[in-house]
C-alpha cells in the first residue's frame, strides 16, 4: 500500500514556466525553442537526429532517440528531470521517478508529480538545507583550526627531523674516520697472523666446532620453522573452533575441532565457559642435568651460535699453553716464595722477551693472532657502529620523506600528528582499536584478539589532489579467517572536531568497515571541499 | 622460503574446503540403502531370468465394483506367501485419469497411507459413465465419451495398463517387478547346532522356517534378508521396527521414447536413462529431500524436493505417472528403443497409490494433474519482480543503504531479504537488537519506495525456554518425537541444539498461524516486530539436521499419529509453506496474497508459493543446468521457480555475473542470493560496462510484468508452466523433445539464455514453419515444418529473445524503482504478425496483491490483430476475454456476476496504451484510422513483411498515443 497523498490546497506547486521547458535545466531552457519558420513549427532532438512537431515536446510520448523531447514526464527512459526548487537549489532525478506516485525528496517544489499530490516543502528544505549548511561550516570551521595545529606539529617534526639529520651526518663521518683507522690497523695485524691463523684453522677441534655450530644453526632452523608453523596450524585450528558455523554441515569439521579441544585441554565450544582452558599448563618434562630448557633454547640459542670461534680458538690455545708451560721458566714462579715473587716476574719477562727476540725459544705465535683479532673485532664494532648511524639516516630521511607526501601524513603534513594514535570503538562483544598508521585489532572481551591489518594506503580511486583521496584508510593483511580471507578493514573517515570512531560493520566476511571522524579532514573554510558540478 | 611455505599451508587450507564441495559419503547410493539394494536386485534376477513370471495375480472371484462403478476392487495374492491379502483398487476420475491403488489388507500392520490427504487438492471426482467388460483373465474398463480410452486389469499375472484407441499408453507390472513387501515378525536366527528345539520355537512370518514348508521366495527375494531389520549407514543406525515394507513397480511406456519430471535433480528436462545398456547415470534418481552442499551439476542424486510425477512423450501423445508415495523412492529409466522407455520405481514405505493421467496433450496433462494437487497459486504481482538478498545483509542501516544504492544507480528493485543472521542467536522472529535495533521503522523505509522485505523462518527451533516460540511448541507438545515415541527429538542445526515443529500434528497449525499475527493476543507471544510488508522465507525444511543421517532427520523418529518419519519424509517440507503462507493469509484483513518461498517440496506445494533450486555454485555449468532443472520443476506444478542469480557459493566474474541476470530475468522467481564468505555482488558494484547492461536488464523485467503476470493467470488456472519447454509447445516435432536449454515463456517469446563465456552468437532453434523476430531490433527469422536452427546475435549486452509470429503481448516500457509505482504507466502493444498475417495476445491485471480478482475484480483482455483481405485492411482490436470464459478466467471461481466496470477496471481507466507496434506489415499503410474515423499519428519503416520468404529487418508501423486506453474495447485500422 503506497502512502497516500495528502490532498491540501496550501502550497500547491507553481507551475510558472512554459509547458515545453518543464523539466528542463535552466541552461538547457534556451534549446526548447521551436522553429518557427515551419508551419506547424518543428523542433529538433538535442542530439540533432530527429526533427518532431514542437507539440510532441513534453506530450508524454518519447519521439527523440536520445529521449531529449520528453525532459517533464517519464516517457523516455534512462534520461532525467529538473526540479526548480524554488526558495531551495533546483535538483535533478531519474526520469524514472516522475509521476510514479511518490513525491521525491529532491524535489520539495512537488513537481514531479501531478498538481495537488505532493507540498511545495521548498521553504523549509532550503531552510534545513541552509541550516545544515551552516553547521557543518561551522565543525569545518573548529576542525580545520585544529587541523592547523597538526600542520604547524609537521612543520616542528620537520625542522627537529631535519637537525636531526645533520648531527647524524655528523656523527657518520666520525665513524667513518673510526672505521678507517681501524681498518688500516686490522689489515696490518692480519697479514703478520693469516698464515698463523690458517694454521691453526685446521685443527680437529676447530673444524669439528665449526660443523657442530653449523648443525645447530640448520636445526635452529628447522625448529624455529616447526615452530612456526605449529603456531599458523594452532591459529587455524583456534580460528576455526571460533569461526566455524557447526552448520556447515560438515562432521569433518567438528571432529577437527573437538581433536583440537582435546589436545589442548579446551573445554568443548558451547559450553559454559569455552574460551577458559582447562588443564593447559604443558605437563613438565624431567630435564637431564644440564639439558637447556624450552626457554634458554629459545633465549640463548643464538648466542651459542653467534660466538666468534675464531677467538674462542685461540682462547683455548692460550688456555692450553698455560697447562702445558709448567715449563720451568714460564712456571717457576710457582716456587718462588711470595716475598720476592714480584722481581722473579719482572726478571722473567725481561729474559723470556729477550730470547723470543733472539729466537732462541719459540712462542707468542698466539700473541700474534690474538692481536689480530682484536684489531678486527675493534674494526667490526666500529663498522656496526656506522651501519647504525647510516640506518638511522635513511630512517631519519624516511619519515622526512613520509611527511609531506600524498602516500605518507599528506602533503601538508596533516596527519603526522596522528601517527600511532589509537582509537578505539566498543561495540559490545568487541572493542576494536585502530592505531592510526599503525594495525588494527578487534579484542574480545575475553582477552583474546585478532589483527586486523597494517596501514596499507589512502583511497587511491581518487586523486592525492581530492580531497576525497585521504577519506580512507585501508588497512590489510590481518589474521586470516577460517574459511575466509585474510582480515582487512577500511576505515572512513570525515571531519569532525575530535578524532574518534563511531560505528563497526563486516558487510563481508572478515572486511571491516569503521567509520569516524578526524580534524584532519577540516579543510579550511576558503578551500572548496566538493568543487560543485554545474548542473 | 619460510613465507612461500607458510603460503602453501595456507593455500591448502583455503582451497581444500571449495574444492571438495559435494560429499558422496554423506548421501546414500542405491547400493547402501537397504529396500534399493532389494529393489535393484529383484529387477536384476528377472533380467536374468529365462522365464520370469510376476507371482501376484488377482483373484477374478473377489471383484467387486463401486455402486456407482467408477471404481473397481479385488484381492490379490502373491503365490510366495498366500496367506498375505492384498487389495487392488482401480478408480476412474471424470477427465479419466485412472488411479490405481494397492495396499496389503488385515496384515499386522498398517502401511502408511496418508500421502494422497496431504498432497491432492480435495477428494477427486469420479466418473460416472466406465463401462466394465468383464472377460476371461481380464477386465476392461471404458473411460471417456468415445470410449477411446481404456483401463486394462489382467488376472495372473496382475498387470494394469492405459490404453488409447488401442494402443498401450502406460502399463504397470508388464515385467514383474511388482512386490509390496508385506509385514512380518522379526525372526531370530536359528542357531544350527540349537539343542533344545523349545528355544527355537519359530513365531508366525517367520521366512526361513517358511521356507522349508512353503514356496521358496528365493527366486523373487532374494537368498537372504538383506537390512529387514536394522540399517547402518556412517555412525547412524536406523532401527526399521516395522521390518520390510518397501513397495517397487514397473511402470512402462511402451510407445514413449521420453520421459521428464520426478524433480528435483541436476539433470537435462529429457531423463537421461539409467539402467539398460551403456546408462547414463550408474545410480537411480532418488527422491529423497536433502540438504545437499554444493551438489554437482549433473546427478541423479536427490535434492531439496521430490515431485514424483513423470511425462511420457512421444509425437502421437503426452501422458503423465504420478505415484504418490511420500517415503524415499528410487526410479530406474531404461530406453529399450528409441520410442519406449522402461521405468522401475522402488519406494521404502507406503502404499501403491498411482495416478495415470491419460493426457492426450501436455496441457491436458498439465489441467489432469492441477485437478489432482491443485494449480500453483496465483502469485502477489510484486513477487515477480526483481529480489535481492545476501546471506546477510548485516544490520538495518546496511538494508537501507542497499536500497538507496539501488536508486541511485536507477535500477528497479522489489524486495529485500534477510538471512538468518538478523535473529538473534538463530531464534527465527526474534531480532538481533544489536544489529536490527529499529526493524519496523526500517521495514517502513524500504515500503515508502513501494517495496517488501522478505525474513526467514526455518522450521528447527532453539531448544531454550527463552525462546517463546520454542518453550510453547514444547507445551503444546507439537514437536517432533525421537524414535523412543517420547519426548522431543533433539538435532542440531543453524540455532545449535534444536527441535522440529511437527506440522503433520493439526494441534501445531493454529499456534502457527498466531505467531505471525501483528497485533494478536496480548498474552501470547507474536510477531508485533512485523508488518504487513514483510514475507517469509521456508528454508531448512527438507528437514535438514546437521547432526543427523544424510544431513536429516532419522527415519525412525515418530510424527503425529505414530507414523515413522520415514513414512512422511518427502511431504514434510510442504506442510511448514502451507502453514506459514496460511498464516500470512490470516494476517491481514482483508487478506493479501501471501508469499512463501521454500526450498523442500512435495506434489502440491504449487499451492504455497515459490521455490528456488537451493543452494547452487556460481560456476557456469551450474548456471547451465539451472535452466533444465527450473524447467522441469514446472511442468512439475512448482512453476513459480527459480535458480539464485550469481550462485549460492564463489564469487562470480563480472561477464559470468551479467549472464546470470539474463538467465534470472526469464525465471519466474527472480532472486540473487549470496553465500556470507562471498564478495558482496550487488550489480552497482559492478564497473561500466557490466553494470549497465544488468540494468538494462533489470528493467527489461520491470517492463515485461505484465506479460509474466498473464501468463501467471493461465498457470493458476490451467496448471500449464510459465515456462514451456519446446515438447510442450511443439509436441509433434521430435528434434525438439530432448531440447531444453530455449524454452518459451507463456505463448508468445522463445528465449535462449547465454550459459556460457565469450559467446557473440548463438543458435536457436525453430521447430516450426512460423516467423519469428528478434525482440530488440525485429530482425526475421523463419522456422520451418521440420525444425530450423538460426544464428541470432548474443553479445553480452544481448539476450536471444525471440517473439513468435502470431503474438501481440503488452509491456510497460516505463520501468519504476519497484512495481507498484507502474501502476498507472501506459502500454505498449507489440504485435508480431504470423507468416499468415495474424496475431494474438492477451493481457491480464487486477489488484495484485488481494483478492478482489475472485469476486471479479479484474481487467482480462484479448488482442487481435487480422488482416482483412476483402477490406484491403488490418484491423487491431482489444475485446474483454471474460465474456465467454466466467469458469476459466479465475482458479476455483465462476465470475458469474462479472461487471466490466468493476472496482479494479475502473481504478485504471485512465491507462492508456501509449504506443502500438506492428511488426511484418506487407505493405506501406495509406492510413490509420481510429475507430471513430480519425487519423492517427504513425509511421512506418520498411522492411520484410511476416508472409513470404525474406529474412532482414521487419516493417515496422508505429502508432503514436493512439487515443485508446488499455480496458477500454476498440477498433483501429490500417488501409492498405
Amino acid at each position: 500500500m503506497l502512502p497516500l497523498p495528502l490532498l491540501l490546497t496550501l502550497a500547491l506547486p507553481v507551475r510558472a514556466e512554459p509547458p515545453h521547458v518543464f523539466g528542463v535545466r535552466p541552461a538547457l531552457a534556451p534549446l526548447y525553442t521551436p522553429i518557427s519558420s515551419k508551419t506547424p513549427p518543428t523542433w529538433k532532438c538535442l542530439d540533432g537526429s530527429l526533427e518532431i512537431p514542437f507539440s510532441a515536446v513534453n506530450d508524454d510520448y518519447c519521439d527523440c532517440p536520445d529521449g531529449s523531447d520528453e525532459p517533464g514526464t517519464s516517457a523516455c527512459p534512462n534520461t532525467t528531470f529538473y526540479c526548480r526548487n524554488e526558495g531551495h537549489l533546483g535538483a535533478v532525478i531519474p526520469s524514472s521517478r516522475v509521476r510514479d506516485g511518490l513525491c521525491e525528496l529532491e524535489c520539495c517544489d512537488g513537481s514531479d508529480e501531478p498538481e495537488g499530490l505532493c507540498l511545495n516543502k521548498c521553504e523549509e528544505t532550503g531552510r534545513e538545507y541552509r541550516e545544515q549548511v551552516e553547521a557543518e561550516r561551522k565543525l569545518r570551521k573548529t576542525g580545520s583550526k585544529i587541523r592547523s595545529t597538526y600542520i604547524a606539529h609537521a612543520q616542528k617534526e620537520k625542522k627537529r627531523l631535519e637537525k636531526e639529520l645533520v648531527s647524524i651526518e655528523a656523527e657518520i663521518a666520525e665513524r667513518q674516520a673510526e672505521v678507517d683507522k681501524l681498518k688500516a690497523h686490522k689489515e696490518k695485524t692480519e697479514s703478520i697472523s693469516a698464515a698463523t691463523m690458517e694454521l691453526k684453522k685446521q685443527s680437529p677441534l676447530y673444524f669439528s666446532l665449526i660443523t657442530h655450530s653449523k648443525a645447530l644453526k640448520s636445526f635452529q632452523r628447522v625448529h624455529k620453522k616447526l615452530k612456526e608453523r605449529e603456531r599458523l596450524l594452532g591459529d587455524i585450528l583456534t580460528g576455526l573452533r571460533d569461526g566455524y558455523n557447526p552448520n556447515y554441515q560438515d562432521m569433518a569439521v567438528l571432529e577437527a575441532v573437538r581433536g583440537w579441544e582435546a589436545a589442548e585441554g579446551l573445554p568443548p565450544k558451547g559450553s559454559e565457559d569455552d574460551d577458559v582452558v582447562v588443564n593447559s599448563p604443558a605437563e613438565e618434562e624431567e630435564l637431564e642435568e644440564g639439558a637447556w630448557t624450552e626457554g634458554q633454547l629459545e633465549w640463548q640459542l643464538n648466542d651459542l651460535i653467534n660466538q666468534d670461534y675464531l677467538d674462542l680458538l685461540l682462547q683455548h690455545e692460550t688456555y692450553l699453553e698455560s697447562l702445558e708451560k709448567p715449563s720451568l721458566l714460564h712456571d717457576l714462579s710457582s716456587y718462588i716464595p711470595d716475598s720476592i715473587r714480584p722481581q722473579y716476574e719482572s726478571v722473567r719477562d725481561t729474559l723470556i722477551s729477550t730470547l723470543q727476540s733472539v729466537g732462541l725459544i719459540k712462542g707468542g705465535s698466539n700473541e700474534v693472532t690474538e692481536e689480530a683479532n682484536r684489531a678486527r673485532i675493534a674494526f667490526e664494532d666500529a663498522e656496526k657502529r656506522l651501519r647504525e648511524s647510516s640506518e638511522n639516516k635513511e630512517d631519519t630521511e624516511q619519515e622526512l620523506g613520509r611527511l609531506f607526501s600524498a602516500e605518507g601524513f599528506g602533503k601538508s603534513g596533516e596527519w603526522k600528528k596522528l601517527q600511532d594514535v589509537c582509537l578505539e570503538k566498543d561495540t559490545g562483544e568487541y572493542i576494536y582499536e585502530v592505531c592510526l598508521f599503525g594495525s588494527a585489532k578487534q579484542k574480545a572481551k575475553t582477552g583474546s584478539h585478532s589483527n586486523l591489518g597494517d596501514f596499507s594506503h589512502w583511497n587511491t580511486q581518487f586523486s592525492t589532489d581530492d580531497p576525497q583521496y585521504y577519506s580512507k584508510q585501508y588497512y590489510t593483511g590481518g589474521t586470516r579467517c577460517w574459511n575466509g580471507p585474510e582480515r582487512s578493514l577500511t576505515l572512513h573517515l570525515s571531519c569532525g572536531t575530535e578524532n574518534v570512531l563511531h560505528s563497526v560493520s563486516e558487510p563481508e566476511k572478515c572486511e571491516y568497515h569503521i567509520v569516524g571522524q578526524t580534524p584532519a579532514l577540516c579543510l579550511p573554510l576558503e578551500i572548496e571541499e566538493n568543487p560543485k558540478v554545474e548542473l | 622460503m619460510l613465507a612461500s611455505t607458510l603460503r602453501h599451508v595456507f593455500l591448502a587450507l583455503c582451497i581444500l574446503p571449495g574444492a571438495i564441495s559435494f560429499k558422496p559419503h554423506d548421501f546414500k547410493t542405491c547400493s547402501q540403502s537397504g529396500f534399493c539394494r532389494r529393489g535393484r536386485g529383484l529387477a536384476e534376477r528377472a533380467q536374468a531370468a529365462d522365464k520370469w513370471v510376476s507371482p501376484y495375480s488377482v483373484d477374478s472371484g473377489s471383484l467387486v465394483f463401486s455402486p456407482g462403478k467408477d471404481s473397481v476392487k479385488a484381492t490379490v495374492k502373491s503365490s510366495l506367501y498366500p496367506h498375505i491379502n492384498f487389495e487392488l483398487e482401480l478408480r476412474v476420475h471424470e477427465d479419466g485419469v485412472v488411479r490405481v491403488r494397492m495396499d496389503e489388507v488385515n496384515g499386522l500392520r498398517k502401511r502408511y497411507d496418508e500421502a494422497a490427504s496431504w498432497s491432492l487438492v480435495g477428494e477427486p471426482k469420479l466418473s460416472k459413465t466406465v463401462q466394465w467388460v468383464h472377460e476371461k483373465g481380464q477386465i476392461r474398463g471404458l473411460i471417456g465419451e468415445i470410449k477411446d480410452l481404456e483401463a486394462l486389469i489382467s488376472f495372473s499375472p496382475l498387470r494394469v495398463a492405459l490404453i488409447r484407441n488401442g494402443r498401450e499408453e502406460v502399463v504397470l507390472n508388464g515385467q514383474g517387478l511388482l512386490h509390496m513387501e508385506h509385514f512380518r515378525q522379526k525372526t531370530f536366527p536359528v542357531a544350527e547346532e540349537t539343542e533344545s528345539g523349545e528355544d527355537a520355537e519359530p513365531i508366525a512370518g517367520d521366512q526361513t522356517v517358511l521356507a522349508a514348508a512353503g514356496p521358496d521366495t528365493r527366486w523373487f527375494e532374494g537368498e537372504r534378508e538383506d537390512a529387514y531389520w536394522e540399517e547402518q549407514f556412517g555412525s547412524w543406525t536406523d532401527s526399521k521396527p516395522k521390518g520390510p515394507e518397501s513397495f517397487s513397480i514397473d511402470i512402462n511406456f511402451p510407445s514413449h521414447g521420453h520421459v521428464y519430471g520426478i524433480p528435483q535433480h541436476a539433470t537435462r528436462l529429457a531423463l537421461p536413462s539409467t539402467a539398460g545398456e551403456e546408462p547414463t547415470y550408474s545410480d537411480p534418481y532418488r527422491l529423497f529431500n536433502a540438504d545437499v552442499f554444493e551438489y554437482l551439476a549433473s546427478s541423479p542424486v536427490s535434492l531439496y524436493g521430490s515431485i514424483p510425477l513423470m511425462h511420457a512423450h512421444s509425437a502421437e501423445s503426452t501422458i503423465a505417472v504420478l505415484n504418490l508415495v511420500g517415503s524415499e523412492t528410487w526410479i530406474d529409466i531404461q530406453y529399450p528403443s528409441e520410442s519406449s522407455t522402461n521405468t522401475h520405481w522402488i519406494s521404502e514405505s507406503g502404499i501403491i497409490d498411482i495416478f495415470l493421467l491419460p493426457g492426450p496433450t501436455a496441457s491436458d496433462v498439465f489441467q489432469q494433474y492441477a485437478r489432482l494437487t491443485g494449480t500453483p497459486a496465483l502469485p502477489a504481482e510484486w513477487s515477480l519482480g526483481y529480489h535481492q538478498c545476501r546471506w546477510n545483509y548485516v544490520d538495518s542501516n546496511d538494508v537501507r543503504d542497499v536500497q538507496k544504492r539501488f536508486d541511485e544507480e536507477d535500477m528497479p528493485l522489489e524486495v529485500l531479504w534477510l538471512d538468518i543472521e538478523y535473529s538473534k542467536d538463530h531464534k527465527y522472529f526474534i531480532w538481533d537488537e544489536k544489529s536490527f535495533p529499529d526493524p519496523v521503522e526500517m521495514v517502513q523505509d524500504v515500503e515508502a519506495i513501494g517495496r517488501k522485505m522478505v525474513v526467514i523462518v526455518d522450521p528447527h527451533l532453539k531448544r531454550t525456554n527463552d525462546y517463546p516460540v520454542y518453550k510453547k511448541a514444547s507445551e503444546l507438545q507439537v514437536l517432533v518425537k525421537p524414535a523412543s515415541g517420547e519426548g522431543e527429538y533433539e538435532g542440531w542445526c543453524w540455532s545449535g541444539s534444536s527441535s522440529w515443529v511437527d506440522f503433520f500434528n493439526p494441534a501445531s497449525w493454529p499456534w502457527w498461524q498466531s505467531l505471525f499475527k501483528i497485533e494478536g493476543d496480548s498474552d501470547e507471544w507474536h510477531w508485533s516486530k512485523s508488518t504487513e510488508g514483510v514475507f517469509i522465507w521456508n528454508d531448512m525444511n527438507e528437514p535438514s539436521v546437521f547432526n543427523g543421517p544424510e544431513i536429516s532427520m532419522p527415519r525412525d523418529n515418530i510424527h503425529y499419529g505414530g507414523w515413522e518419519h520415514r513414512d512422511v519424509h518427502n511431504i514434510n517440507g510442504m506442510l511448514f509453506q502451507n502453514q506459514t503462507s496460511k498464516a500470512l493469509l490470516a494476517r491481514s484483513t482483508p487478506a493479501k496474497r501471501p508469499f512463501v518461498l521454500t526450498r523442500s517440496f512435495f506434489a502440491g506445494s504449487q499451492r504455497f508459493g515459490a521455490m528456488w533450486t537451493g543452494d547452487n555454485m556460481g560456476t557456469w555449468e551450474h548456471m547451465a543446468i539451472g535452466v533444465p532443472m527450473v524447467l522441469s520443476n514446472g511442468i512439475a506444478g512448482m512453476t513459480f521457480s527459480g535458480a539464485d542469480v550469481g550462485g549460492f557459493f564463489g564469487n562470480p566474474d563480472p561477464e559470468m555475473l551479467v549472464r546470470w541476470y539474463q538467465v534470472g530475468i526469464f525465471a519466474p522467481f527472480f532472486r540473487a542470493h549470496a553465500h556470507i564468505d562471498t564478495k558482496r555482488r550487488e550489480p552497482y558494484l559492478l564497473e561500466e560496462p557490466h553494470k549497465s547492461i544488468v540494468r538494462k536488464f533489470l528493467k527489461l523485467r520491470y517492463a515485461m510484468l505484465p506479460v509474466w503476470y498473464t501468463a501467471f493467470r493461465e498457470a493458476s488456472v490451467t496448471g500449464v508452466p510459465i515456462l514451456r519447454p519446446q515438447y510442450v509447445v511443439l509436441p509433434k516435432d521430435k528434434n525438439g523433445f530432448a531440447i531444453d536449454d530455449q524454452y518459451y515463456i507463456g505463448k508468445g517469446l522463445l528465449v535462449k539464455p547465454v550459459v556460457a563465456p565469450g559467446v557473440s552468437q548463438i543458435s536457436v532453434y525453430l521447430g516450426e514453419d512460423q516467423v519469428y523476430y528478434n525482440y530488440f531490433d525485429h530482425q526475421v527469422y523463419r522456422g520451418s515444418a521440420h525444425g530450423s536452427n538460426v544464428s541470432v546475435p548474443a553479445a553480452l549486452d544481448q539476450i536471444p529473445l525471440l517473439r513468435r509470429g502470431g503474438s501481440i503481448i503488452a509491456t510497460k516500457e516505463r520501468p519504476r524503482r519497484s512495481s507498484p509505482l507502474m501502476k498507472n504507466d501506459p502500454f505498449t502493444l507489440t504485435i508480431a504478425l504470423s507468416n499468415t498475417g495474424y496475431a494474438e495476445g492477451e493481457l491480464y491485471l487486477d489488484a495484485g496483491d488481494d483478492f478482489s480478482y475472485q469476486s471479479g475484480e479484474i481487467v482480462w483482455r484479448r488482442f487481435t490483430a487480422e488482416v482483412f483481405k476483402s477490406a484491403k485492411a488490418l484491423s487491431i482490436r482489444n475485446a474483454d476475454m471474460v465474456p465467454g470464459h466466467q469458469n476459466d478466467a479465475v482458479d476455483g471461481v465462476s465470475l458469474t456476476n462479472y461487471d466490466r466496470e468493476n472496482a479494479f477496471a475502473r481504478s485504471i481507466k485512465d491507462v492508456r496504451v501509449e504506443r502500438i507496434a506492428l511488426l511484418g506489415l506487407p505493405w506501406k499503410p495509406k492510413g490509420v484510422k481510429s475507430q471513430a474515423g480519425v487519423e492517427l499519428d504513425w509511421t512506418y519503416a520498411a522492411g520484410v513483411a511476416s508472409t513470404g520468404t525474406k529474412e532482414g529487418t521487419a516493417s515496422v508501423l508505429v502508432i503514436k498515443n493512439p487515443p485508446v486506453t488499455i480496458t477500454g474495447t476498440w477498433a483501429i485500422t490500417i488501409q492498405e
